[in-house]
């Protein structure tokens, strides 16, 4: 690749895309419950944060795909943050291992911007597994018909679009997510399968 | 891909120094500090009477603190925010307000307002407290 689409690709990914796991970091001491569940495998995840820089968690995976459970020890790290008036920008570093097996492990970067009104966001990870090697990248795009206040029911219509290295084909659907309070869900459905992702903070 | 990966890192690595409120306090020097008072001056930190008062109904002897905020362009932006303050004694109500972006905070009148504590709230939730001016009702 050369440096130009390289220059390319990284504005694309910063300026287009979002991230995939919405906000994988809590306020200073708050802890998040995640649950998860996609064609490839469903999910339980809960993560602390100690400061709004970095979260440590654990995720239980039932991966239908390779018809296989495991447990994630899993830590994401904010690289940086900028805060407009209006409008927050992050990028992520993510990481864990997995207790099936030695080297099983998992990297990588996912980011996010937003507006009250535009959601977009990408992900990009790369997974060790003693199975398979793969990597999955995603990218969303939302638009929120109307602008709520604080602690108001929170509505965005979103585009999801994602890849791994498994199917090795692109898959783009839509989907809502909603909001209130510490509470959200995300539900979308391509062909016979759910996407479901529903967070909890406290 | 890697190469992506790096570049996304390496370009993000140059600016995190420059982000606002993630700096490192015992890196300044003098200059810096001037600067990051007139960070969070509030002259230009305004509501309007109607958002006042509606805030403000039913409280008296209270100090009003009102924070332009930076970044909080969602709920779960402002929650921790909420949390922290609600968590304090001396905070008598707190609301935020996205479309805004502003938090008002009512303290108690005997509690010393202090304006770098506040910041300080703000930038621990991962926000940006622009300006800071307080009311008395």
């Amino acid at each position: 690749m050369g440096i130009y689409n390289t220059f390319i690709t990284i504005l694309l990914l910063i300026t287009v895309s979002e991230l995939a796991f919405s906000r994988p970091i809590s306020w200073s001491g708050g802890s998040t419950i995640m649950y998860q569940s996609n064609s490839m495998y469903s999910s339980y995840y809960y993560h602390y944060s100690p400061t709004y820089k970095y979260s440590v968690g654990a995720e239980y995976i039932n991966d239908r795909h390779f018809n296989d459970q495991y447990v994630n020890l899993k830590t994401t790290y904010l690289l940086n943050r900028k805060n407009t008036k209006a409008s927050q920008g992050n990028l992520y570093l993510t990481g864990g291992i997995s207790t099936k097996s030695k080297d099983s492990f998992f990297y990588g970067v996912h980011g996010d911007w937003e507006t009250r009104r535009v959601f977009t966001s990408f992900s990009y990870i790369n997974k060790r597994t003693h199975k398979k090697n793969y990597t999955e990248n995603e990218f969303k795009l939302g638009v929120a018909p109307y602008l709520g206040e604080y602690n108001d029911l929170h509505t965005w219509v979103m585009v999801k679009t994602k890849k791994d290295t498994i199917k090795n084909n692109w898959e783009t659907y839509p989907f809502v997510k909603f909001f209130k309070g510490d509470y959200l869900l995300e539900v979308g459905a391509k062909n016979s399968h759910w996407d479901i992702h529903y967070m909890f903070r406290f | 891909m890697y190469k992506i990966l790096l570049s996304i890192i390496i370009l993000s690595s140059n600016t995190v120094l420059a982000m606002d409120g993630m700096h490192d306090h015992g890196s300044h020097n003098h200059k810096d500090h001037q600067a990051e008072k007139y960070y969070v001056d509030g002259s230009k930190t305004k509501i309007t009477d109607k958002m006042f008062s509606t805030f403000s109904a039913g409280l008296s002897n209270t100090q009003i603190v009102i924070v332009d905020v930076q970044g909080m362009v969602c709920d779960f932006c402002a929650r921790g925010i909420e949390k922290t303050f609600n968590d304090d004694k001396d905070v008598k109500k707190v609301q935020v307000n996205l479309e805004k972006g502003k938090v008002l905070i009512a303290y108690a009148m005997n509690k010393k307002v202090d304006l770098d504590e506040i910041k300080n709230i703000f930038l621990s939730n991962g926000q940006t407290a622009t300006g800071i001016i307080v009311r008395k009702v």
